[in-house]
């Protein structure tokens, strides 16, 4: 391993600790930073998995109501993004349990109700209308996708997590997160059709 | 070639994301790619889709995000005021207990006192003394049951 690599490791296991003792403390400087830093990122997360903004938006302030009450149980070994996610999936679960009684399967989008993935923001250049197409069909192929093979998608290719830390979220072997992005994928495959330039 | 290689190809392209394969499975996935046009279809549209799902643009509301910081903060507030309301609990318990176990012994020495005064056998004042204690306790339950019967009563005829 080289010395950037060791540094940058480093530096991230520092900045764990350091979140783990802040959540601790529940220091509200400290969750104030990390709900700007993460906002992003969790939004897209819930919505991908929810498949509705506004529950999505509901789910974001109960998780970061929840990261407050079970900071403590933050364990530093892993990186925060990880335990912020398996935090708002447990409630994302808790919500279908308490709405319908189902896993993330019953998240199987409602027929009734488009699913609302982020809208595509407006090309400024020629050359990004390509991408824009692109971009518009993937979010149509993946209203027909079950919520835990978006999920997989949008940890791997989106957070760029590794098949371990999907595992880890999704509490699932990872036989099944390899299983569930090449499923996901494949299934998407139809939309894809012809978009490789 | 087998259809299984084609999967073995399919499922390996699906999986290479941030971090790169193994070398061998990397070599043998080149020499099938090479080799078959449906593959490296497939490799190309997982490409491409990886690339458009990386290009959705989201962004958060500025509203939700200070709302939840606000929410965030009161809560945080709220749980301290609850924790310090019991450690509150905890130190009055604390006090109660010590000073329960010092008037018992105070108390147990004063009917014994009297009890000599009196020239009472001992077990004549160790029962006052026990009947002393308890009967706090006992007046407490009484009345308590007596008022969940009320309680019970009126459930009872709003139901019926």
């Amino acid at each position: 391993m080289n010395a950037t690599a060791c540094n940058f490791e480093n530096a991230m296991a520092r900045e764990s600790t350091e979140i783990a003792r802040g959540l601790r403390r529940r220091d509200p400087d400290l969750l104030d930073r990390l709900i700007a830093q993460y906002q992003h990122r969790l939004l897209r997360y819930l919505v991908y998995l929810t498949g509705r903004r506004e529950l999505a938006e509901d789910l974001f302030q109960e998780t970061w109501i929840r990261v407050l009450e079970r900071g403590h149980q933050f364990n530093d070994r892993y990186a925060f993004s990880t335990w912020l996610f398996t935090v708002a999936r447990n409630l994302v679960i808790d919500y279908m349990r308490r709405t319908q009684p189902a896993s993330l399967d019953g998240l199987m989008d409602d027929e009734d109700k488009p699913v609302e993935f982020p809208a595509i923001g407006q090309p400024s250049a020629f050359d990004l209308t390509h991408l824009h197409e692109q971009s518009e069909r993937i979010r149509a192929g993946l209203q027909f996708l079950p919520a835990e093979y978006r999920e997989a998608l949008v940890l791997r290719f989106q957070e760029g997590m590794s098949l371990e830390e999907i595992a880890t979220v999704a509490s699932v072997p990872l036989g099944t997160v390899k299983s569930r992005i090449y499923r996901a994928l494949s299934a998407l495959e139809p939309h894809l059709k012809g978009m490789s330039l | 070639m087998k259809i299984d290689s084609h999967e073995h190809a399919r499922r390996l392209v699906a999986w290479a994301g941030p971090e790169s394969l193994a070398n061998s499975d990397q070599a043998w996935l080149q020499e099938h790619m090479n080799s078959c046009a449906a593959c490296r279809d497939f490799g190309g549209n997982v490409a491409s889709a990886i690339h458009a799902l990386r290009a959705i643009p989201f962004a958060a509301d500025g509203e939700l995000v200070s709302s939840t910081q606000l929410l965030v903060r009161r809560r945080a507030l709220e749980l301290q005021r609850h924790r310090e309301r019991l450690w509150m609990v905890c130190i009055s318990c604390t006090v109660v207990t010590v000073f329960g176990v010092l008037s018992t012994i105070a108390l147990w020495r004063g009917f014994a006192w009297l009890g000599a005064q009196a020239n009472l056998a001992p077990s004549v004042w160790q029962v006052a003394f026990l009947v002393f204690c308890a009967t706090p306790a006992l007046v407490a339950g009484v009345l308590l049951l007596v008022r969940d019967t009320h309680l019970a009563d009126h459930v009872g005829s709003y139901q019926g």
